[in-house]
Parts: C-alpha cells; sequence; structure tokens
C-alpha cells in the first residue's frame, strides 16, 4: 500500500551507495476470499479485482526467517 | 437394546408377550440418546436463537401493528399506515457490490456489523390516491445462527468454506466487528401475584408486577398496616382502603365484599371485618363515593388540553388502565379485576393467618427469564416510536408549505430519515446500555463481548443467566441453590465470591419458553368446562370442592374437577393441540388451576409414564438410532413432554426406570443432563466434593487449548492457543454433545502421585522437562495490533512510509522488516522496540480551517511499536475497508511459549497448581520397563483434604483407557466403573490398583512406595480474570502466565505531575515502597535508606528558598523578598514542592524553616 506518493518525510536517498533493491515493484496482496493476486493503491477502496471481496492479506516475506527451536 | 433380546418379541407361548415370570423387566437402553436429539432442535443456547427468531417473525409485526398509523395535523386527508414488516438477510450496505450476501467471519474481520435490512411495507395517500411501497428503514443486527442468519443449515463443508466453525454455537451478535452477547436475565414473574411477609415490621404483603404487551409497567400492593388491609399503587397518593377499592371496583355490597375476600372461614372474616368498619367510618358506602374518595388522591398527569375531569372519572380511568393493568377491563365491567384485588386480599388474609402461605421469591417458577428477543423488541419499539414521530414532523413541515409543485409522496420523506434505528441498536448492543426512557428502563451492562479464551468459556457464557437484583445484599436466600433448579439450573457452575449464586447457568436440557397466544388456551379451558368468573360470587369461588383457573395469572374461571380439567388439558397437549409450551398444574395451597402460556418460563422434557411403563420404548430409541425419528417425533407421539418448574411439582418423576412405582408420571430421560455444558466437562463429578466442582467450572473457562476451526483465520485481540491440544482420556457423554472432544483445552499427561524433591510443597507440580521438549504445555499466543489509515475531514490523510534511512544509507534496526509498503513483512520476527506498521499522520489533521492542497502538509511519525518484552512474529497482516471506508490494517503477532516455572496448571478436579520445578527427564521416576512414565508429579498432599476422589478415577480410567487403546467415560451419575477398570490393569500386568513400582531417578534406588500413576488430563490456565460488570474487559485483564507478569525496573518512566515513577507493569512502573515498609524503615532507624527510597530515587527536586521568608524562589532569586541575600538550595521530593504551589494557588502559605542540619 504505497501511501508515501513521492514526498516523503525522510528524503530518500536513492543509490546513495546502499544496496538497493531493483527499482519497487508494487507490493502484492491475496484476497482472502479466492486468493487472486492485487495490488493496492494509496486511497483507493480495498477490493479484489477478480471477485469484489474486501478483505486483503499480505503475502509472506520472501526473506528467510529463522526460528529457534525450543 | 440389543438385537437378541428384541427378537424374543416375537415367540409368544402362554406367557405375556412371550416372556415369562421370571425374565427381568426389559428397561429403555440408551434412552439418553434422546439428549443429542434434543440438542439437535433445542438446548443450550438454541433459547437465544428461539427468542430472537420469535421476536424477528412475530413479535416485531405485533410491534408495527401497535404502532402502524401516522397522521398529519396538517393535512387531515394524509395517512400513512404500516401494513407489514419483515427482516432480509445480511448484506452489505454498498451500493456498488454484486455479491451482497455477507459472512459474520467477514464482519468480525473488517470491524462492521452482521446486520439485515429491515423493510416495511407502507401505504399511504398521495394526492387521491392509496399506493403501497417498500421501504428500508434500518438495519438490524443479526444473531449468529438464527432464522435470517446466513450460517443456518449449513452442514459442515459450507459452514467451511464460509470460515465458520461448525462447533461455534451462534446466539451472540457481531457488531462493529466484536462479538456481542446479550445475557439471560433473571426477574421476578410478571403479572403473578407474590405474598410476603415482613415479621420485624409484621406486614403481610401482596405484590403483582403488571406487564402488558406495550411495555406498561407497574407495581400494585395489597398489604397490611396496622392491622387493616390497603391497596397501594404509585399512582394512588394514599393507601386505599381495600373495601373502598373494591366498592370502586363495582362490588358494593359489604356482604359481597366479605364472600369475595374472606368467603366462610371465619378466621378471615373476623380479620376482615375492621376493613369493613373503616369504611362505613369514612362513609362510605356507594360505588360513586369510593371513586370520588380514589379521584382525588390520583396522580393527575393531565394534558393541557379538555377540561377539567370529575374525580370519579379519574379513579375510574386510573383503575381501569393503570391499576393492574394486565386484568383486561372490557367496557367498563370491572368485574375481574375487582376479582382479582379480591383473590389478592385473601392472599393476604391467609399469610396473616397461617404464616406458611407466603410465596417463596426464590422459588424458580416465580421466575422468569428475559433473553435477547424481548430487549430487542423493547428497543425496537422505542425506535421504531422516535422514529414514527420524527417521519411525521418530517411530513408535516413538508405538507405545511403552501405550494408544492408534485403532489406529496411521503416515500421520498423515508428515505430521508437518517439512520435512527440503525445507530440506535448498534449503540445498544455496542454499549449495552438499554435506556429506553419511553418504559422507564434504564439498564446498563446488557451485553457483554463474548468471551473467547477457550471453546468452553464461549459456551458457558451463551447458558450464563444474570440476576437482576439484590447483588451486594447480604441475604442468603437468593444466592443459595434451589431445590426446584434441579434439572433447570446447573447446581456447580456458578462464580465464586460477590456474585455466587446470583450468576447461573442453565442446566444440558432446559429450554426456555416464548409467548404462546392465550386466546385459544381461555377457549379450550372453557371448552372442557370451566365456568366464566364473572357468573360467580364469593360462595362459590370458595366454596368446598372449587378450583379457580387461572391463565398467565388472571383468573378465567372455577372447575369443580381439577384433577380431570388438568388431565384432560394435558392429553389435548399430548396431542398437540395446543402448544407444548403451554403449561397446567394444581396448586392444592390456593385451591388453584394455573395454566402458564407466558415466555421466559424455564422448562426441560421429560419422559411420559403411563400404567407404570415408560411411553417411550426401545422400539422408539432403535428407530431414533435409525434416524427414522426425531425430538419432536416424540413430542408429537406424546411420549415425551416439557414440563416447567411449577408443572413439575405437580409430577411424580422417576429418576432411574426400576424406580417407577404405581403413582409415577414421568421418568427422567438422563440424570447427567441436571449439570450445564461446563460442569459436564468433569469426568466422576459425583465422587467429588461439590465445590471442588464449582472450582472447574470457573477454570475450565480459562483453559487453553482450541477455540474453533477457524481459529487460524480469526484476528482476535488476544487468543490463546495450545499447540498440541488432546481430547481427554476419559470422556463424558456431555463433552461428546457438547463438541468439547473435538476443540479440547488441555493434555493427557501421565501425573505421578508422589513427593519429589520440595518444589512440590503447596500444590506445585514438577514438570518432566523432555515432555515439555517433545510439546506438553507449548502454547501459542496471538495478538491483534490495529490501526486505521484515516482520511480526515479537512482533506487530508494518514500514510503508510517506507522505512526512513539514516545519513549512512542504511536502515534503523527498529525498521528491519518494514516493506516498501510500510507494514512489516508477513513472517517476519519481531523484536522489542521493532516497527510494524509505520504510519504517519498530518500534522494539521483536526484543523478544520485547513484548505491547501492535501499532499503538501507536514506529517509527523505515529508508528506501531512492537511493546512485550519477548520476540514475536508477524502471524498476518490483513488489509480491508471499514463501514466508512476507512481504510483498516490488522497485524497478528504470534508468540510460542513454552510451560516455565511458575505457569498454571490444572486438573478437571477443581486442583490447580504451579509449575515448581522443571526436572531432566533422567532425574524423574521410572519403572521396571524402563519406562519413564510421568509427565507430571503431583504431591499427595493435595488429596485427602480436597476429597477429589474424582480425580483419582480418573486416572485408573484414564490408566485402563491407555492400556487397552479405548477412552472410558466419566459420565456423571455413570461412567466406567472402578471394578471393570481394575479388571483391565490386571490383565494388562498392573496393579489392579494403579499403583505400581517405580525407581527414583536421582538415587537409582526403588521407591519406597508403590506410586499410583496414570493420565489424568491437565489444563494449562490462562487466568485471564474478566469482570462480568466491567466494559472495559481487555484492560482489566490480569494474565497469570509467568511471562505476562514478569516485571523489574531500575530506571524508567515517570509521571508528569508528580515527577514519581509510573505504577503498574503495564507502564513499566517502579517497585512501590509503601507505607507499611516506610514503617519499617523509620523503625529500624535507617533514615538514609528512607531519604534514598524516597526522595533520591524517586521525585528529588531542587529548589531555592528564602530563609527570610521561606518561599521559594529560583535562580538564587526570592521574588517576594526582591533579594537573593538569603536564598539557599535545597532538595525536597517534586511532590513536596507541588504541594505548596498547590496550596498557594488555594490562598495558603506554606513557609519553609530552614535549619542547619
Amino acid at each position: 500500500m504505497n501511501m508515501n506518493d513521492d514526498q516523503q518525510s525522510h528524503p530518500n536517498p536513492a543509490g546513495a551507495g546502499i544496496p538497493m533493491q531493483a527499482p519497487r515493484q508494487e507490493m502484492e496482496y491475496l484476497c482472502a476470499d479466492c486468493n487472486a493476486k492485487n495490488e493496492i493503491r494509496a486511497r483507493e477502496p480495498i477490493r479484489c479485482r477478480e471477485c469484489g471481496h474486501r478483505i486483503m492479506y499480505k503475502r509472506r516475506t520472501k526473506r528467510m526467517v529463522q526460528f529457534e527451536a525450543r | 437394546m440389543d438385537g437378541s433380546q428384541d427378537n424374543s418379541w416375537g415367540d409368544t407361548g402362554s406367557t405375556w408377550r412371550g416372556l415369562g415370570l421370571t425374565d427381568p423387566i426389559k428397561t429403555v437402553e440408551d434412552k439418553w440418546l434422546l439428549l443429542p436429539a434434543f440438542l439437535k432442535v433445542k438446548g443450550l443456547v438454541k433459547q437465544h436463537i428461539d427468542s430472537f427468531n420469535y421476536f424477528v417473525d412475530v413479535d416485531i409485526k405485533n410491534v408495527v401493528k401497535a404502532n402502524n398509523k401516522i397522521t398529519s395535523d396538517v393535512d387531515p386527508r394524509f395517512w400513512l399506515k404500516y401494513t407489514d414488516i419483515n427482516i432480509g438477510f445480511p448484506d452489505r450496505n454498498e451500493v456498488e457490490t454484486i455479491d451482497k450476501r455477507v459472512t459474520p467471519h467477514e464482519c468480525r474481520l473488517r470491524d462492521i456489523t452482521y446486520a439485515a435490512p429491515i423493510i416495511v411495507t407502507v401505504q399511504y395517500t398521495r394526492g387521491k390516491k392509496i399506493v403501497q411501497r417498500n421501504v428500508n428503514i434500518g438495519r438490524l443486527p443479526i444473531m449468529l445462527r438464527s432464522n435470517k442468519c446466513v450460517l443456518t443449515g449449513k452442514d459442515e463443508k459450507e459452514l467451511a468454506r464460509m470460515i465458520e466453525c461448525p462447533l461455534d454455537p451462534g446466539g451472540y451478535f457481531v457488531v462493529k466487528g466484536t462479538e456481542k452477547v446479550i445475557l439471560v436475565q433473571e426477574q421476578l414473574s410478571k403479572n403473578r401475584i407474590i405474598v410476603e411477609t415482613d415479621s420485624v415490621k409484621g406486614i403481610v404483603q401482596a405484590s403483582c408486577t403488571s406487564s402488558t404487551h406495550g411495555g406498561l409497567k407497574s407495581k400494585t400492593y395489597v398489604a397490611t398496616k396496622k392491622g387493616k388491609i390497603y391497596l397501594r399503587h404509585n399512582s394512588i397518593h394514599e393507601d386505599v382502603p381495600i373495601v373502598i377499592a373494591l366498592k370502586a371496583l363495582g362490588i358494593q355490597s359489604d356482604k359481597e365484599i366479605l364472600l369475595l375476600t374472606a368467603g366462610n372461614t371465619e378466621a378471615y372474616k373476623v380479620a376482615f371485618s375492621a376493613n369493613l368498619e373503616d369504611a362505613a367510618k369514612l362513609g362510605i358506602f356507594t360505588r360513586h363515593q369510593a371513586l370520588e374518595w380514589i379521584g382525588s388522591r390520583v396522580k393527575v398527569n393531565r394534558r393541557v388540553m379538555g377540561p377539567r375531569r370529575p374525580a370519579w372519572e379519574e379513579a375510574l380511568e386510573a383503575l381501569a388502565t393503570i391499576v393492574l393493568a394486565h386484568v383486561p377491563v372490557k367496557g367498563l365491567d370491572f368485574r375481574s379485576k375487582a376479582i382479582f384485588v379480591a383473590t389478592m386480599t385473601r392472599r393476604v388474609l391467609m399469610a396473616m393467618d397461617d404464616e406458611k402461605m407466603v410465596d417463596d421469591r426464590d422459588y424458580v417458577g416465580n421466575k422468569r427469564l428475559e433473553l435477547a428477543g424481548q430487549l430487542l423488541a423493547l428497543l425496537f419499539e422505542d425506535l421504531f416510536k422516535t422514529y414514527n414521530s420524527n417521519l411525521k414532523t418530517a411530513i408535516d413541515k413538508t405538507l405545511k408549505k403552501p405550494s408544492r409543485v408534485n403532489e406529496y409522496d411521503a416515500w421520498h420523506t423515508m428515505q430521508f430519515q437518517g439512520d435512527h434505528i440503525t445507530s440506535g441498536f448498534v449503540r445498544a448492543i455496542s454499549t449495552g446500555n438499554w435506556s429506553l426512557k419511553r418504559f422507564k428502563m434504564e439498564r446498563a451492562g446488557v451485553t457483554h463481548v463474548l468471551s473467547r479464551l477457550s471453546f468452553i468459556s464461549a459456551l458457558g457464557m451463551m447458558t450464563r443467566i444474570s440476576s437482576q437484583f439484590e447483588k451486594t445484599r447480604k441475604v442468603s436466600g437468593p444466592r443459595a441453590l434451589q431445590p426446584s433448579q434441579w434439572g433447570m439450573l446447573c447446581p456447580s457452575d456458578t462464580p465464586e465470591g460477590e456474585a455466587c449464586g446470583l450468576v447461573k447457568n442453565l442446566a444440558l436440557m432446559t429450554h426456555i419458553t416464548t409467548d404462546v397466544d392465550e386466546e385459544p388456551i381461555i377457549r379450550i379451558a372453557y371448552m372442557l368446562g370451566v365456568e366464566d368468573i364473572s357468573l360467580s360470587t364469593g360462595a362459590e369461588i370458595y366454596s368446598q370442592n372449587t378450583f379457580i383457573v387461572n391463565v398467565n395469572g388472571t383468573i378465567i374461571g372455577l372447575t369443580k374437577h381439577p384433577r380431570r380439567f388438568v388431565l384432560q388439558f394435558r392429553k389435548l397437549r399430548r396431542a398437540r393441540r395446543v402448544s407444548e409450551f403451554v403449561s397446567v398444574y394444581i396448586n392444592h395451597h390456593h385451591k388453584a388451576v394455573h395454566i402458564a402460556s407466558d415466555g421466559g418460563r424455564i422448562c426441560r422434557p421429560i419422559i411420559i409414564v403411563e400404567d407404570g411403563r415408560p411411553q417411550v420404548t426401545s422400539e422408539h430409541i432403535l428407530q431414533l438410532k435409525r434416524g427414522e425419528l426425531a425430538f419432536d417425533d416424540f413430542l408429537r407421539k406424546g411420549v415425551v413432554e416439557y414440563l416447567d418448574v411449577n408443572e413439575e411439582n405437580d409430577a411424580y418423576i422417576a429418576l432411574y426406570e426400576s424406580d417407577i412405582v404405581a403413582t409415577t408420571t414421568h421418568l427422567e430421560i438422563e440424570p447427567f443432563t441436571l449439570l450445564g455444558a461446563v460442569a459436564g466437562l468433569i469426568p466422576y463429578p459425583h465422587h467429588n466434593q461439590s465445590p471442588r466442582n464449582t472450582y472447574q467450572c470457573a477454570m475450565g473457562k480459562q483453559a487453553i487449548g482450541a477455540i474453533g476451526y477457524n481459529q487460524l483465520n480469526r484476528i482476535d485481540t488476544l487468543l490463546y492457543l495450545s499447540v498440541y491440544p488432546q481430547q481427554p482420556m476419559v470422556k463424558t457423554k456431555s463433552i461428546e454433545l457438547v463438541g468439547y472432544d473435538r476443540l479440547p483445552a488441555g493434555q493427557n499427561a501421565t501425573v505421578a502421585v508422589m513427593s519429589y524433591s520440595g518444589y512440590d510443597i503447596e500444590d506445585a507440580l514438577i514438570l518432566n522437562k523432555a515432555s515439555l521438549d517433545r510439546g506438553y504445555g507449548r502454547c501459542q499466543v496471538l495478538r491483534k495490533n490495529a490501526t486505521l489509515i484515516r482520511k480526515y475531514p479537512n482533506g487530508t490523510y494518514d500514510r503508510l512510509a517506507d522505512a526512513p534511512f539514516d545519513e549512512n544509507g542504511q536502515k534503523a534496526k527498529k525498521y528491519d522488516i518494514i516493506q516498501e509498503d510500510g507494514l512489516a513483512g508477513v513472517g517476519e520476527r519481531v523484536d522489542p522496540g521493532d516497527v510494524f506498521i509505520n504510519k504517519q499522520s498530518p500534522t494539521n489533521a483536526n484543523d478544520n480551517s485547513f484548505t491547501g492542497q492535501a499532499a503538501t502538509v507536514p506529517y509527523k511519525n505515529t508508528p506501531m511499536t512492537y511493546k512485550s518484552p519477548v520476540a514475536g512474529n508477524i502471524d498476518k497482516v490483513m488489509i480491508s475497508d471499514t463501514d466508512n471506508d476507512q481504510t483498516l490494517i490488522k497485524v497478528l503477532i504470534r508468540q510460542t511459549r513454552r510451560p516455565e516455572l511458575g505457569d498454571k496448571f490444572s486438573s478437571r478436579h477443581g486442583q490447580k497448581g504451579v509449575c515448581g520445578l522443571i526436572v531432566n527427564q533422567e532425574d524423574m521416576p521410572f519403572n521396571d520397563q524402563g519406562i519413564n512414565p510421568a509427565d507430571t508429579i503431583m504431591n499427595p498432599h493435595g488429596f485427602p483434604s480436597r476429597m477429589t476422589v474424582g480425580k483419582m478415577i480418573e486416572l485408573l480410567a484414564g490408566k485402563a483407557g491407555v492400556l487397552n487403546g479405548k477412552l472410558q467415560y466419566g459420565t456423571a451419575f455413570g461412567g466406567s466403573k472402578v471394578e471393570d477398570m481394575s479388571r483391565i490393569l490386571i490383565e494388562n500386568g498392573f496393579s489392579y490398583s494403579g499403583k505400581d513400582m517405580l525407581t527414583s531417578g536421582i538415587t537409582g534406588e526403588p521407591l519406597e512406595a508403590y506410586v499410583y500413576f496414570g493420565p489424568i488430563y491437565y489444563q494449562k490456565l490462562s487466568e485471564l480474570e474478566f469482570r462480568d460488570d466491567d466494559v472495559s474487559a481487555a484492560n482489566q485483564t490480569l494474565e497469570h502466565m509467568v511471562m505476562d507478569k514478569m516485571h523489574a525496573r531500575a530506571r524508567g518512566p515517570r509521571a508528569t505531575l508528580t515527577r514519581q515513577p509510573t505504577e503498574g507493569r503495564s507502564r513499566e512502573g517502579g517497585l512501590r515502597l509503601g507505607e507499611m515498609e516506610r514503617d519499617c524503615l523509620i523503625g529500624y532507624g535507617a533514615t538514609q535508606l528512607l531519604l534514598e527510597r524516597l526522595m533520591i530515587s524517586s521525585d528529588k527536586f531542587e529548589v531555592n528558598a528564602c530563609q527570610d521568608c521561606g518561599l521559594m524562589g529560583y535562580n538564587g532569586w526570592c521574588t517576594y523578598c526582591k533579594s537573593s541575600k538569603k536564598v539557599a538550595q535545597l532538595t525536597i521530593p517534586y511532590a513536596a514542592k507541588l504541594l505548596f504551589q498547590e496550596l498557594m494557588a488555594m490562598n495558603v502559605v506554606p513557609r519553609l524553616i530552614l535549619d542547619d542540619a
């Protein structure tokens, strides 16, 4: 949900020596009803393109998550 | 029934029906199967649902019918009439969507209300024509699993598709995303005479609370005062001497009055005579005189218009409409009301003569339970009336306008009536405040948040009954166990402490009636030979063999053959000519037959016995098993019937079939149904000391386990889940019926009852570390974190921001898990202090004068950060819109918890204990097979004083079950027998007693005693202390898991006002050195320690004080003396400085007198 329309409170030093990920692509969200991939735009109602359902879940992170086996 | 016995029916011979004289009498086995059949159609939460259905299908139409016409004061030709009202199915309140159906689960997630449109059909005049149209006037929150709910009649698969749990009881509402229950309310019954005495003041009084449809409620008393009897009512200033009241009601002659009240009983006549004298002394002989007397004492709340009416007319109106409003007065025929008052008087006379003739307020038959439907009906009537008056004013307003282009269409006005009804319902249910001025009703705390700590806590809440009156009074009567609550209310399930005995729970088989129309019942009564009351005088009414027939507390007639009448009436009911919920019984004390058809009576089904034989036969049960019969068929066949508490008193009910004698009229379906759903979890409760069962009822609700099949899809504020829940080894039939075996909350721990180290004293438990490694007692805590991305009225809006970078181009650690959308990645670990919603809000959000570009406004950070001291993982991030198009974000964070020292556990017998020590497996005792049996070691001292024999039998039955691979039963008043269990143990090479030889894991020597060990079902408790009467229940919660209690502080936040450390764990507060501790230090003389604790480590503050004037200055300057000469610096507590300043603000001067120490 990109609501930070270009004017961020903290200036974003793009390409300032940090390993930036590939140019931002839109985040994907899954419809809670039909599991279709959706994008969410700022200040637009949240609604599935496929089925019109109003609930979205964020997809799981692509980063590795390590659990402590206890 | 087994087949071999059944076949013997066929071969007849010289014997009767194939049975010889010595053959055992056949009993109806498995008659308990009626219980699951019953639970399918009624029971547990069905009363809520039935009540709601009754409201939606019947009562709401009555309400509309009673308020169905709107006319205009402006245009006399205009009228608007409601002809019908219907409730639709819950839908989305949005225009655009195609699929309007909405599931309760969606409402829970999106924080919206599960509500359906209320559609009325109206007829009204438009110009010269009459038009009929349907109008949506608002939305009604829908009870889950009611007629109007999308979940009703769905099978498990369909429910799964809607993400709903098939075991969820329903019966609650979803309002603004929270689940709300309207608890059952207990009240004294309406329209019935209750006689009480006050032995101290020597008062006898009969009171009757009248309640009619339309909500008018008033209480009328007939009471003694100085030996004479008076009629008392709120609307009359003065107590009316009873003879005057009766004369005003049309019984003029003293003889008739005497006959109607005292009858022919000499003692009553003597007691009553003074009253007759009294009236004569006051000079009142005729009806008119009596009416004049009363009329001058009636409270008149007149409207301004119209001339003053004469006093006797006022009296007539008051007597007809306000006093005993429920007794009908047709025309001006006061006969039945007069007889009612006379009956009240007679009851007073009877109680004066014999103290035993008073009624028992605590008797369950004198109580009525008020359910969601009734409360909603009242609320709806209030809202509907307001709606109508608003509509009328709006119509009048438009009609008043002189020139109209088109002819007036009221439909348009109705479209713009706002959401008065919708918001009224939502407000009432979500706050629990039922304040209906119109009906003089002001009740708070009617609704509660459905507790979802465990499946059982939710179920237990649905069966809960809260009492309306006397919470603080120290009388024991209302709290005590009532014999009449047998089978109706659970004897075990009640809280401890202040609400003990006042909050009750329904038993397994109870049902609460809804209203049944009394008109046909009265007709049937007359048909069965009841003589109309208005044709008789006292002589007949109180003659030897006459019984008065009452319908819902109103006298309708007399009968000479009460027994025959009652029997015939019951026959009609069993033939289903009358509703099965109509009860009829004889009260021999009052010589009366009572027929009751009002709602709120508690009743339960019982098998009918005729001629010493239960009407339910094995044949029936067989058919039931095959699914050919349902519970309703048993009612239809007249073999089972509902009895309410009063009718139960008129029946002779055998507990077991073998107890049936010639006079038996009924047979209990199954004795264990006298317990409720929560007490039904206890195995062998009949072997326990009764308070232990009560304790378990409280603890069963805190057990961590499975909550519902949809538990992982729910996003609750706080959810405790067990990782490996197990169904108990020792089950009960109630467990299976309720579904606890499918949603269990606990694990079968092998418990060794022995002493181990010293860490098991005072109920502490020893846990096996290896068991914990394998997952015993492991649970997950899911916590909701929600926020709204708001749009503000001035055009600005919140936004989600990417993680900020510092000057090195690095993300700060706390923003590590934030992804490009400003939300934490799902699955990521959240450490304390991490940001998981990087929200930013405009700085001028509340500035409504702002008109600039929304995009240009400065923003401030308003992130959500993770507070818990232990790391968790992001389980779910949900994004949706609420009702008013604000974006809603819910982040679910999960922690996994392993049992640790101090965690609380409990068996199902009210035996709780904390974990005292976690022992390595190698140090635990083991047996000759090398098996290390114990997950838990429990100290045997827990048994002697508690007398929880049920727990010992559970262990034995559990052990036997483990050995032969079967689940055992511990059903109340039955269950697996100890003898059988011992036999199984022997067969498997164990001791019959359950005690076996173990070897110590520490010394390696055999233990000196045999150890009683086996599986006992243990629950892990979250102990969320839920206060019933608290609105903000979530804040009041206090958990007893160590992690939730652990707290320490060296330095930390301070309160702004006093600069002292904050209080409480949640605010990372300090640990108070209180008054008593201070006293100790003073006594010891540790002055420096005192100084440090009370000032230096708390709120020390440097002040400048003037030695001259004693006032405080600043920067070495005294503003009072205008000098810096004598100013000294000293350290005092900030709170002291604050006190001085506050005193000065109140014009009190505190002066410091300084001295060298």
